[in-house]
């Protein structure tokens, strides 16, 4: 009944929609790029929503595994505080807590970015029936992996500035700001980070379909990047060339910048500012074409 | 970009080749890369060429059927259908919204409820939100499913259960084109005659339906047309009947057709 309907509404006897669509051989290893980031734009949706039900399936038993999300970096935090400061041998109460402020704020953008990273090294090889059955631009498994690490980077932050007013009033003299204007380059600290961040876990997503052992390799490798980075020193203790360290470090120009606005309440430096923009496009360039050119691989290796 | 494909057509594979590499080592690992190549050595790859210059043309409202024994490039010609494997030389054209039942249990969570499931599933295949969530119920209730258990994870649920809801999401997609690769063994007598009624209706709905399927049986009775795949290329098409018959043959005697157009 409902084909004598449609029949009689249109002149056409079939009820499908017609939508074209050529598979043709890509170019230079890459899908038609157009094509790919108008998919990519339209099932956006669903990277937010694989993120929010991974989020689900996890904690869905306890409530209280979300707390260790901010729980684990804030305990961290304290025996690297320990650590740092018995090593130092340091006694005085002020400089201690800007210490421990540092590496706070240091060891959660940290943990935000080795989440994007780690995470979506591994949303490729775990993401396997949804591959093997779905087209889709692959590029949306680890933006639902970075999506989720922000999710869980976003309560670190108040708990970050309640640690400081804790601190700031049990020691006045602290040297710590906590609110000003330079607040206000967050966003764009944020954004650059997290870009270079994704950019990267497109690089280990690829090479974790290749060779397996990629994501184990990481965990050494982020241990390491952090003790490489900024988190538990001082960005001002480089001086000279050394503070070429900082900005051949991925990470070092967004924790730098993370430090000089939390605890200093200044703006960036504008070597800062113009690392961040530049690793954020190597990652996603680099990151980008890596991923997307290897794309058609991940069915048959998966 | 000019498009040549006649309004009849729902899809049109034109010299279409499928080829790709797989590392045949049995350690996937860095590790292993590294060792071989501080010894000189290089990973070993295979190359696979899984179609050879195949030309098929699939009418709306038809359902074809592939036979074909294990590595013909069945999976791989679905997949390309499907836009997951994109060719190495040649064109598909597909005209319409394709729904796939290629590995079992898309996306399937086990932890989350059949519910979470669907609409993930739904999601990756392009569906909005709202437009799955109005379906779950439907597709609960097509798939069988015991009172409540739309709402379990679907790690309670049977392994028959499973099949049933993966080709529940498939059909309720209303695709213009179903792909379906050995996703009619799951599910008991009762339900594969309710699968075949769904599918019997699609197509007189004007969709089409392509089955990959070692169930002989089912191809005779479902498809409209068949081929028989060999080693990535068509050796036979034509009626179901005879194709199966011919595919038979060769399965009991080993002997492969002379003639291989029949239509």
């Amino acid at each position: 009944m409902a084909e004598e309907k449609n029949e009689a509404q249109a002149p056409r006897a079939v009820t499908y929609a017609p939508r074209i669509q050529v598979f043709e051989p890509h170019r230079a290893s890459l899908p038609p790029i157009r094509g790919y980031m108008r998919e990519f734009w339209r099932r956006k949706r669903f990277s937010l929503e694989l993120a929010r039900f991974a989020d689900k399936a996890e904690y869905l038993d306890s409530n209280l595994g979300k707390v260790w999300l901010v729980l684990n970096p804030l305990l961290l935090a304290f025996v690297y505080f320990l650590l740092v400061t018995v090593l130092r041998g340091g006694s005085d109460k002020a400089h201690g807590f800007t210490t421990l402020a540092h590496i706070l704020i240091g060891l959660f953008t940290f943990y935000f970015a080795q989440n994007v990273i780690s995470d979506g090294a591994q949303s490729i090889t775990q993401g396997g029936r949804l591959i093997l059955n779905q087209a889709f631009p692959r590029t949306l498994l680890p933006l639902s992996s970075a999506i989720r690490s922000f999710w869980q980077y976003l309560p670190t932050i108040p708990v970050y500035i309640a640690v400081v007013i804790l601190g700031k009033i049990f020691i006045p003299k602290a040297d710590v700001h906590i609110f000003s204007w330079a607040l206000l380059w967050i966003p764009y600290v944020t954004a650059c980070l997290a870009l270079t961040a994704f950019g990267m876990a497109l690089i280990f997503a690829t090479m974790n379909v290749y060779f397996r052992d990629t994501s184990k390799l990481l965990s050494y490798t982020t241990r390491i990047w952090l003790y490489g980075s900024p988190v538990l020193w001082l960005p001002e203790m480089l001086h000279g060339w050394h503070r070429v360290i900082l900005y051949v470090n991925p990470l070092g120009p967004a924790l730098a910048a993370t430090s000089e606005i939390w605890i200093r309440g200044h703006a960036p430096t504008l070597a800062q500012l113009i690392g961040l923009l530049v690793w954020a496009l190597i990652a996603m360039v680099f990151g980008g074409y890596f991923f997307i050119s290897r794309e058609r691989d991940f069915a048959v290796r998966i | 970009m000019l498009i040549d494909m006649p309004d009849d057509l729902a899809v049109r594979i034109e010299d279409l080749s499928i080829t790709y590499k797989i590392n045949v080592d049995t350690k996937k690992t860095l590790k292993n890369a590294v060792m071989r190549a501080s010894k000189g050595e290089k990973v070993r790859m295979r190359t696979v060429e899984a179609v050879k210059h195949m030309n098929l043309d699939i009418p709306h409202g038809s359902v074809l059927g592939i036979v074909g024994a294990n590595g013909a490039g069945k999976s791989t010609l679905m997949r390309s259908i499907a836009g997951i494997l994109p060719p190495s030389e040649g064109r598909i054209t597909v005209n319409g919204k394709i729904s796939t039942l290629l590995a079992l249990g898309v996306g399937f969570n086990p932890a989350l409820s059949g519910r979470d499931n669907i609409i993930l599933g739904g999601l990756a295949s392009g569906l909005s939100k709202e437009e799955i969530a109005n379906k779950t119920d439907e597709i609960a209730k097509f798939a069988d499913l015991p009172d409540g258990f739309i709402d379990m994870p679907v790690r309670t649920y049977s392994s028959g259960m499973y099949g049933r809801v993966a080709f529940a999401v498939a059909v309720a997609m209303t695709p213009d084109i179903l792909l379906l690769d050995e996703a009619l063994s799951a599910g008991d007598a009762a339900f594969k005659e309710k699968s075949f009624l769904r599918m019997r209706e699609l197509v007189k709905e004007a969709r089409t339906i392509v089955i990959v399927s070692h169930a002989l049986q089912t191809v005779k009775d479902l498809c409209t047309h068949a081929i028989w795949m060999h080693k990535g290329e068509i050796l036979a098409k034509g009626e179901p009947g005879a194709i199966t018959e011919k595919y038979l043959d060769f399965l009991n005697v080993g002997t492969l057709p002379s003639n291989d157009e029949d239509f």
